[in-house]
């Protein structure tokens, strides 16, 4: 159904699709348990439905940035790792296109006891690309990373936010044609963070699509035309941003003024900038 | 009441044939196999990832996959050799045939269960074919066991043994017995998801199919009445088989083949069938 309704430049297509989670009060995990459970009502695991994500549609267009916004808990996270395919949905339907690189977390699949250079292999086949592939962006990524000779030794002698960069680093070299972030653009310090913030700046003018979440007004509006604000599962809120500053932003000039809105939009949202 | 749980039962079991039907028809098609194909490197990096860090690196991990073949055998060799002397020509060839077959499958299924939890941070974070990871995980065991095999096959002929046409028919066999492995890991890791005690379970089950398959004896002093039940074992058959190619140099009869042959599709059906269908749903309770 959702097949047919996507147009050629739709990328992601999310049909009316809710999510619940089976809650296991007094969870028996164990075949003991259950057997037990049979004659003992104490045994019993109780099980409740929780509705993460309720009838929530919504498409993205090639090239396009959508941010999601909500507070802790509404379902952001669980939408992209429904868009990544990690999760399947309750009800409703999916479609997408493309190379989909989520980044719901940075630097998954590091394995702490492996030299960076293995991890980028390691984490680069994970996102389905070959090592012949991987080993023609492996001096970029590295370069990118800042990590210099640090690139021979095991990923568990990284600071965080050397793990940070690397896992970044990889994924945005992948050329990625969806990237889906989740607060992974809160980290590191001022400078790599800007650098992360004009490298996806970059993708985004060769055509990458973007779905983002982030809790910064300020961050979203520099990289996204559209949002959506999700509350306890359900889309209550979508908009658009005024295109002038989404070109100010991109070309990272931040006019005052815009730093202003952004401020005001970010406070109205929320206090502070509260991390998942 | 009764009824209408049996209504249900058999809705299910239609909806099951039903899904197994489809699913042997998504599995046989071109296009998921491509699918999995792509992500080769993948398995290749997940293998190499794990000798190096289970095992500090191939050196020590063949040593390692050596070290509990040599150690079984060597103490069965002593008991049947100073406390109950075997009668039996060429029995260190007898036993260690079994041994080292043996080893494969305790050391792959020891390890089944913890394979998607020990991978949870993946596949809650990220998508790729989960039916890659099992394979991953025999492979690992699969390459540092074929440098036990290697050792065997040197000290084959010192033990007695005579290297004859039937060795071709081998590798067929040991395919078979690997696919068999594979989807016994299939399903031991998707219900270890839901019950988390059923560790425990496998190492008294792996404790009893040792005795209980005839590896440090043969079938042939078992009771006859015993021995029909025993054969049906997929376990005993496959040693049997190992053993009438490796030890009476024979070839393996028909009739156990295609039980054989019967127990692995069986087997790597429903382990397909399982994983497809339980390991989705699953990713959210790992
Ligand atoms: N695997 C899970 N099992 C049960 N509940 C979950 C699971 N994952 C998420 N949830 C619940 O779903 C809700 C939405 O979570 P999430 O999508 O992570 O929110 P957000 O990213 O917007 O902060 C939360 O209440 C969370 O507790
Ligand atoms: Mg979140």
């Amino acid at each position: 159904m959702a097949n047919d309704a996507a147009q050629s430049d739709d990328v992601i297509v999310v049909d009316h699709v809710s999510k619940s989670f089976t809650l296991h009060h007094n969870r028996v995990s164990s075949l003991k348990g259950r057997f037990i459970g049979l004659f003992k009502q104490r045994w019993r695991q109780h099980v409740e439905h929780f509705h993460a994500l309720t009838d929530v549609s919504l498409r993205v267009r090639r090239g396009e940035a959508l941010a999601l916004m909500g507070a802790n808990g509404s379902g952001k996270s669980t939408l992209l790792q429904i868009v990544a395919g990690i999760l399947r949905p309750t009800s409703g339907r999916l479609w997408t296109q493309g190379r989909i690189a989520p980044l719901i977390e940075l630097g998954v699949g590091f394995n702490p006891e492996l030299t960076g250079e293995e991890n980028i292999y390691l984490n680069g086949s994970l996102y389905g690309y070959r090592n012949a592939e991987i080993r023609r962006l492996v001096a970029a990524i590295v370069e990118f990373s800042e990590l210099g000779h640090f690139i021979d030794t095991p990923v568990k002698n990284y600071s965080s936010g050397m793990y940070m960069r690397l896992g970044f680093s990889v994924a945005v070299h992948l050329n990625p044609e969806v990237l889906l972030a989740d607060e992974i653009l809160a980290v590191g310090d001022v400078a790599f963070q800007q650098k992360c913030h004009d490298k996806i700046a970059e993708l985004q003018r060769n055509g990458m699509t973007l779905l983002f979440v982030s809790h910064s007004m300020d961050t979203v509006k520099r990289f996204c035309h559209r949002y959506v604000r999700l509350d306890h599962g359900k889309i209550v809120e979508s908009g658009v941003f005024e295109r002038d500053q989404q070109a100010d932003q991109i070309d990272g000039s931040v006019s005052s003024s815009t730093q202003q809105n952004a401020n005001a939009a970010a406070s109205s949202d929320r206090p502070g900038n509260a991390v998942t | 009441m009764p009824t209408a749980w049996c209504a249900d039962c058999f809705n299910l079991c239609v909806d099951e044939l039903g899904l197994l039907i489809k699913m042997a028809y998504i599995t046989n098609t071109a296009g998921a196999f491509g699918r999995l194909w792509r992500y080769r490197d993948l398995v290749r990096n997940l293998v190499l990832k794990d000798i190096k860090v289970r095992y500090m690196g191939a050196a020590l991990g063949f040593a390692w996959s050596l070290a509990n073949p040599i150690v079984i055998t060597f103490m069965y060799l002593m008991i049947f050799t100073y406390i109950f002397p075997s009668t039996q020509p060429h029995f260190p060839l007898f036993l260690v045939t079994g041994i080292v077959h043996w080893t494969l499958f305790s050391q792959v299924i020891g390890q089944s269960c913890e394979v998607l939890v020990a991978n949870s941070g993946l596949i809650k974070k990220i998508y790729f074919p989960r039916l890659l990871i099992p394979v991953a995980s025999v492979l690992v065991n699969l390459v540092l066991w074929l440098a036990a095999l290697g050792v065997y096959l040197v000290f084959y002929p010192l033990l007695g043994g005579k290297f004859s046409l039937v060795l071709f028919v081998y590798p067929l066999y040991l395919l078979l017995f690997v696919a068999f492995i594979w989807g016994l890991t299939l399903i031991l890791s998707t219900l270890y998801v839901e019950f988390r005690d059923l560790k425990h379970l496998i190492e008294v089950a792996l404790q009893v199919l040792f005795w209980a398959t005839p590896i440090i004896y043969e079938v042939g002093r078992v009771p006859r009445h015993i021995q029909e039940v025993m054969i049906l074992s997929p376990l005993a058959e496959f040693t049997i088989i190992f053993q009438q190619i490796f030890y009476a140099n024979k070839l393996p009869s028909l009739n156990i083949t295609m039980a054989f042959f019967a127990w692995t599709v069986v087997v790597v059906g429903l382990g397909l069938w399982l994983f497809n269908r339980r390991v989705p749903e699953s990713v959210e309770r790992l």
